[in-house]
Order: C-alpha cells, then structure tokens, then sequence
C-alpha cells in the first residue's frame, strides 16, 4: 500500500493537477455474501459452489480523470455501476482493482437524510452526522445555527425526528449533506426534494457549491443538468465505460442507447405475449 | 476555483496492509472518532431514558430484580445455604448485565447503521466499542443498590477492598471489545450471531460461577481432572472470583490469575482488531 501510495503521490507531483485520478477501477461483488446470509445459505453455497457464478464486477476497468475546476457527469441505465463508483470515490468502498488518487477534501451529497435516528431530536442528528462525516467539532459547531436556519424546520428541530414529516426529513437532510465546503463533491440525484420554494432554494444551494468545488462528480438521470452544469460527460453500461466527452454528444448516445433497450424489452415483451396466447 | 490543490489526500487501492500496520490503524481510527464514540453512547442513554415510563430508574431496578428471581430460585425452592446470598448473587449479575448486553447491543450495532456505511466512509469500528462502553454506564447505576445493599443489610462485608472494582472491571471492559468488535463484524455475514449469542450466553452464565460457589462444584472435578482445568479456563471463572472476592468475602482477588486473563484479553483484542479491519472493508458491500 505504501509503495502503491508513494509511487501515486510522485506521479502526480510532476503531473497536471487532477482533482480525480482513476485508474483501472475494478469493483467486485462476492455473491458468496450477499445480503442477509444465514449459516444455513452459506452451507447450500458451499455445496454447490461449482454452480452458477460466484462473483460480480459492477465496475470494470473504469479509468477517468477530473480535471480542477471540470464537472463530470456520470450518466447510464440503472445497475451501470453508477452509484458504486461515487461509493468508491467517497471512500465507502475499497476498490478490488486499480486505484484512485484524489486531491484535496472529498465530500459526498449521497441519498438524504441515510443514517438519520429517529429517536433523537433534529440538532443531536445533525451533531451525530457531523461526528460521522468526520468533521471537526468546533467547526461543526460553527456550521450549526446556519444548517438551523437552512433546514426551517422552526421548533421541530429539538423534537424527535420521528414526529417529522418526510418533506421535514428530507430538508434536514439536504441541510447537512450541503453544509460542507469540500474540494471535490460527489453529487447523486438529490434535487427532487421537498416543496417548490425548498425545491428553489436547494437547487441554488447546490449551484453554489458546484461553483465552489474545484472538482464535481455528479450521478444523475435528469439530463438538462447534465448538460448545463457539467463540462464533460461519461456514459457507463455494465460497469464499463462506454463514452467520455463533450456532455451533449454523450448524452445523445445514453438516448439513444437506452431508446434501443426499451425497444428491444417492447419486443421481448410482445413476443411472450405472442407466444403466450398461442 | 483557480485554488492550487495540494498533495493527495485520499488514495484508495486494492493492496492490503500487513498485519500489524491494520491493528495499528485500528486503535487510531478509535482514538481519533472517540468523540464520535461518545455521541453514540448519549445518544444510546438519552433513547433508553426517554422511552420508558420509569427512565433511568430501570438501571437500578433491572438487576435488583433479577437478583430477586434468583434468590427465590436458589435460596427457598433448591434451599441453598450459602449465607447472604444476595449479595453474593447481586456481585455476579451486575458485570454479568454489562458483559451481556454490550455484547448483544454490539452484535447489531453494524447492522443497524446499515444506511449510514452506505453513504458515509467513517470506522466501523467506532459501533461496537460505543455498544460496549454503553454498558458501563449501567455498571456505574448498578454500584448504586450495590452499595445501598452493603450498607443496609450486610454492613458487617463493608471492606476496601471494595475499592478494587475498577481494576477487576478494566480486564472485563478488554475482554468484552475483543468479543464485542469479533462479533459486530461476523454478524454482516452471518445474520444467526445474533441468535446464537442469546443462547450460548445463557449457558455461559450459568456455568461460570455466578450463582454458585467454587467450592460447590469441586466435587465435579474430583473424577474428572480436565473438567476443573476447563473451568479454571474461563474468563468469567475468573472475573466473578474476582468480583466475588472484593465485593463478598473482602478479600484479594487471585491477581495472577486476573494478570493472565488481562494479557489474555489484550492479545485476543489485537487478534479481533485485525479481524475486524480485514473485513471492514466489504461491510458496505455486503450489507
């Protein structure tokens, strides 16, 4: 690891600053362990081990860089490997190949409001989640009355969260996930969130940041951010990379790519409704 | 924006640390997230307190009456005639409550905080240790109807040796993280631990010598040798001995044989550790 380390670190002195070094990422799934084993499930594997695959790439030698100050989008059909790969750039998942390298301080805006304990009022919450993140405790303290104030959630914030409603939950959670000031943000799909007025307002929050960060990973589905936020684009099918470029021309191919699938699943589906009836 | 980004500072590769280097980083990630640690932990006291009707008070009631059932049990329908049994029953219970519940609250500790690995790369390692630590607190309750009960009923035990709790509760707390972080960890892959534990604890209990004395069961041991090396070999021999000998008969604890299971438990914590940090990094896959 350390050699791996410093050999990354001497490669990248001499080189352009890239916020996001990727290299060869791999991530493989053990089908071995899969949700909720029992001893019982995992004898049946054992004797039948020969049968059926036993793992799973969900991403495969995926090889990118961000540039400081670029934005890339990461689009693609879901079960891309799409939201493994911001897990892996987070930290959360240790990659099985390759390696990443990233400059500067990694935050994620990831599914809102995870992790959240309904038992404890809103403010312990938002304490907890700033001990989880790892930020610093004086600084979270400093952070505290403006995440408050963001959330306008009035004297519900020292109720517990499980008198909230899912509209309160969710801004809380927006709250904290954006009351972070990092180098590199990753961003999957947050902005459905709320009413309309917080709707406006967390989109701005978010325009903020996107400006502020010197690097940006962003996961989503909803096109039109693509193309107006980000300066390239990569499209990933089955944990491999299919294009990197211009956020326009890989969006048209995710189009059109996907408007194949769906034809094809049409056809597959009107053929077993044929050969159903007959 | 135009910023000049420093050195890296976060590398991820598939290479593994050695051994040494993981256990190493073990008890850093708990040094450094110790605050962490303890917001679990108030967070965990402020839910138990909040959501019954009688709070904190359960602390000193739960092994009050625990230790009611066994006196009826022992005491009037097996009619043993160890004298001041209460006190000699209550001793066991108390660091039996802590060993007990910080193992189970720890088993599911990873697993509860299923959502939160998904989202956020922080040590795991922080969940089990907080369950475990959690327990002292109701060990610290638990000295208060320990002492009530010296003082009102049997004044004529009331010893320093007293005083030597904490040392024979610093062994239990090291041998409990090592059990605790094992377990934490084998339950993301296997969801039985849970089960299990409830029933090997069970027995676990009732062959240490909580309920009975040494003496009692020697005759066991006199047509089967290895029985009584077998017993000499559990911690829990050991430690209600010891808890025993400072709070009941007011005397020294055997220190030898506290010392051992102390080196005992440090090793076996460096072991778990190590356990604990290899696997850790597929919980947030498996889960």
């Amino acid at each position: 690891m350390n050699v791996l380390r410093e050999a990354a670190v001497n490669t990248l002195r001499g080189s352009s600053p890239y916020a996001v070094d990727a290299h060869g990422l791999g991530v493989r799934y053990s089908l071995r362990f899969t949700r909720k084993t029992t001893v019982r499930q995992s004898f049946q594997h054992a004797l039948r081990r020969h049968r059926g695959p036993t793992e799973f790439w969900a991403l495969q030698d995926v090889t990118f860089r961000v540039a400081q100050g670029e934005s890339l989008a990461v689009i693609g059909p879901n079960g891309a490997g799409k939201s493994t790969l911001l897990q892996v750039l987070a930290g959360i998942i240790e990659p099985s190949a390759g390696t990443v390298v990233i400059r500067g301080k990694v935050s994620s805006l990831l599914t809102l409001g995870a992790g959240f304990d309904p038992e404890l009022t809103g403010v312990d919450n938002i304490v907890l989640a700033g001990e989880f993140m790892g930020i610093d405790h004086h600084e979270m303290a400093r952070r505290l009355p403006g995440i408050i104030e963001f959330a306008d959630i009035g004297q519900f914030i020292d109720a517990p969260l499980r008198t909230y409603s899912s509209g309160m939950r969710a801004r809380l959670g927006f709250s904290i996930a954006t009351a972070v000031d990092p180098d590199v943000l990753l961003v999957d799909e947050v902005l459905s969130t709320g009413d309309q007025v917080f709707r406006e307002k967390s989109r701005r929050r978010i325009e903020e940041l996107i400006a502020a960060a010197k690097g940006i990973v962003l996961v989503t589905h909803d096109m039109e951010w693509v193309t107006t936020f980000c300066t390239r684009a990569m499209l990933l099918e089955k944990g491999h990379t299919i294009a990197d470029g211009d956020p326009a021309e890989v969006v048209a191919m995710h189009q059109e790519h996907s408007a194949r699938s769906r034809q094809e699943k049409e056809a597959e589906a009107a053929r077993l409704r044929l050969s159903g009836v007959l | 924006m135009a910023a000049v980004l420093t050195e890296p500072q976060a590398f991820y590769g598939s290479a593994r640390p050695g051994p040494l280097r993981l256990v190493a980083q073990g008890f850093r990630d708990l040094w450094s997230r110790r605050r962490l640690a303890r917001y679990l932990v108030q967070a965990d006291l402020t839910k138990t307190g909040a959501n019954t009707l009688l709070g904190n008070i359960w602390w000193v009631m739960d092994p009050l009456l625990q230790m009611a059932v066994y006196v009826v049990f022992v005491s009037v329908i097996l009619d043993n005639k160890t004298p001041d049994y209460p006190l000699f029953v209550f001793a066991a219970i108390l660091p039996w409550k802590w060993f007990s519940s910080g193992i189970n609250d720890a088993i599911l500790s990873i697993v509860a905080r299923e959502q939160i690995i998904k989202q956020v790369a922080f040590p795991k390692i922080v969940l089990p240790t907080a369950a475990t630590v959690g327990g002292i607190v109701s060990f610290l309750f638990g000295m208060i109807p320990l002492v009530a009960l010296i003082l009102l009923f049997y004044a004529d035990r009331m010893s320093p040796t007293i005083l030597l709790i904490p040392v024979v509760a610093v062994v239990q707390f090291f041998f409990t993280l090592a059990v605790a972080i094992a377990l934490s960890a084998l339950n993301v892959f296997y969801r039985d631990i849970g089960n299990l534990a409830r029933h090997v604890l069970r027995l676990w209990f009732y062959l240490s010598p909580a309920l009975y004395t040494e003496a009692q069961v020697a005759h066991l041991s006199v047509n089967h040798p290895e029985l009584a090396t077998l017993y000499q070999m559990n911690p829990f021999a050991v430690l209600f001995e010891a808890y025993h000998a400072v709070i009941f008969y007011d005397t020294m604890p055997d220190w030898v044989a506290l010392g051992a299971l102390l080196a005992f438990s440090l090793v076996l914590l460096a072991v778990c550790v190590y356990i604990f940090k290899r696997v850790e990094p597929s919980f947030a896959k498996v889960l």
